[in-house]
């Protein structure tokens, strides 16, 4: 049984645009945004004026202005009566969208376009040491060089040893995301081919214990995302609603060794502790709004720019008990042939890592449409898709439908 | 040795932060740690401490998250402690890093209860989960006198 918020809204515009390392023509985070805009409104068939609620993820780091979601909203010559940017790190692209659904149910507004874009993977040189830099503390952390991989390093370090997890399951997550970037013409890794759990284990060391293979790509290009958001009584008038059927949010800390100074929450327990995150509250609301459990769901993106942080995300989600991420996956349970449809782009792990990741969701709707030609999910009714970012600070989950249930 | 690379005095100056050809702005050693840094220059590692709740706490605390209390003290921490996790990091992120490369960052649980962000230096080792550490202080590749954890 779905709560009031359940269902109540749907994405009736959806646009992307996307660039390859290779294309001659370089767009900005700002071309991006602008065009994927433009095309969900197209998409939507609204007309411009119509949108009076306009969220945009954080700035992107290779466009830097004081106020970006104005800079984009000057763009696209709309006059929204509530913008802003969703901060939260990763979390913040699905944030955008929870934010719209709200803003929508207001009845203040109609319409809500949602936007994140980022063109870093064109832009920026030094992505290890920029990263290292922005993720970690500048007076507790940073100055004792720890590299992102390093920061996630520690909460791999704690969940393979407080769960038994092994670096052969890490592994075989990377081999699983490899086989369905295979079939995205986008994917960063496409041209790369299969891998085995052995050539995971056998890459080179970047942060014990993740391999060169555990770790993301950074996305070698440039994506922007655009959805447009409405009611349910608005949505009935659009061809092929999208139903928001669910949605949750959490953040815990925003430095890593920090949160170990968290305690006496819900979420983390009495004690302070690096394995439990946001995510479990996160879905726990998901799927609480749509009245629907993990056995519902057709198909599942996750944001995970390490392969141990995918089996937390799978217990956390609901779909194996916490600490059997492992064993869930070695069992063939996200195998490519015959598993659940998981990360069907390839994951961050092959297709990239872009951002803020709201592609993923722009994949689920193409999945629940048929229209992910190569890679077609059959009866895909149902997605779940997780954003996360922070080092496992903040997490969303959202799970949106084809059909709209009571 | 080297000098450390902050002037206390001087936070509101700023550091230039920058990696590779990105520049991240402006770093200031912040007032409210100041204490923090102070203790590292007389080899001290000085820790927030509630004595509403005798507590204590990550010296970047600016408030007591258990009554609120904004008087928060500072006192010296004994030095012990135990790995609670950690990393070999063996890519840098950035030249001078990577010449001490691979080296172990992790996170210190201390005897007082609170948890820090350090370098760990195996002495005589290994760097495992729960194995006792001890403080020492030492100029890091950052050119910063940090504290330190040696363990086994």
């Amino acid at each position: 049984m779905a709560s009031r918020l359940g269902y109540s809204a749907a994405i009736v515009g959806i646009g992307r645009c996307m660039t390859k390392r290779e294309d001659a023509e370089k767009l900005t985070a700002l071309q991006l945004g602008s065009i994927s805009s433009a095309n969900a409104i197209k998409n939507a068939g609204i007309k411009r004026g119509q949108i009076g609620a306009f969220f945009t993820g954080r700035c992107p780091t290779s466009y830097r202005t004081l106020q970006y979601n104005q800079t984009l909203l000057n763009e696209l010559k709309i006059a929204p009566v509530f913008n802003t940017e969703v901060t939260a790190h990763g979390a913040g692209a699905l944030g955008t969208l929870e934010l719209g659904v709200l803003a929508v149910n207001s009845g203040l507004v109609d319409y809500a376009l949602c936007v994140t874009n980022e063109a870093s993977g064109v832009w920026l040189k030094d992505k290890v040491g920029q990263n290292a830099a922005g993720e970690s503390n500048p007076q507790f952390e940073a100055p004792f060089g720890p590299t992102t991989p390093s920061l996630y390093a520690q909460v791999a370090c704690r969940y393979m040893h407080e769960y038994g997890a092994t670096s052969e399951m890490l592994a075989k997550v990377a081999v699983e995301n490899r086989n369905w970037a295979l079939t995205h013409p986008y994917a960063a890794m496409r041209n790369r081919g299969k891998i085995t759990i052995d050539d995971v284990l056998n890459s080179r060391m970047i942060a014990s214990p993740l391999h060169l293979l555990d770790c993301a790509v950074n996305y070698p290009g440039g994506i922007s995302t655009a959805f447009i958001v409405t009611r349910a009584e608005l949505a009935k008038n659009h061809e092929n609603p999208t139903w928001i059927a669910g949605f949750g949010q959490q953040t815990t800390h925003e430095w890593i060794s920090e949160r170990m100074g968290a305690y006496d929450l819900d979420v983390i327990g009495h004690e302070p502790n690096l394995t439990n995150t946001g995510c479990a509250t996160a879905a726990k609301q998901a799927y609480e709004m749509s009245g629907l459990k993990p056995k519902d769901i057709d198909i599942v993106q996750t944001s995970a720019p390490f392969s141990f942080v995918h089996l937390m995300m799978l217990e956390e989600l609901g779909f194996c008990k916490k600490g059997e991420g492992g064993a869930f996956v070695m069992d063939g349970n996200i195998d490519f042939d015959g598993g659940m449809a998981f990360n069907t782009m390839g994951g961050y792990l092959s297709f990239g890592q872009m951002a803020q990741g709201l592609y993923n969701l722009h994949e689920t709707v193409d999945q629940i449409w048929g229209r992910a030609e190569g890679r077609q999910v059959p009866d895909a009714d149902i997605g779940l898709v997780h954003g996360h970012g922070g080092i496992l600070a903040s997490h969303s989950v959202m799970i949106v439908s084809r059909e709209r249930a009571q | 040795m080297s000098e450390p690379a902050i002037k206390l005095e001087d936070w509101a100056q700023g550091i230039p932060m920058r990696a590779g050809p990105v520049s991240l702005g402006l770093y200031q050693p912040s007032p409210e740690t100041m204490e923090y840094w102070r203790g590292i220059d007389r080899r001290e590692l000085m820790l927030r401490h509630c004595d509403h709740c005798n507590r204590f706490f990550h010296p970047k605390r600016i408030v007591c998250s258990d009554c609120g209390a904004s008087d928060l003290t500072w006192k010296p921490a004994s030095g012990t402690g135990k790995v609670y996790s950690f990393s070999e990091i063996h890519r840098a992120p950035s030249e001078a890093f990577a010449a001490g490369a691979p080296y172990i960052n992790g996170i210190v649980r201390l005897t007082e209860g609170v948890h820090l962000f350090t370098r760990f230096i195996p002495d005589p080792g290994p760097v495992k989960i729960d194995a006792p550490a001890r403080l020492d202080f030492r100029v890091l590749e950052s050119k910063w006198m940090l504290p330190v954890f040696l363990v086994g």
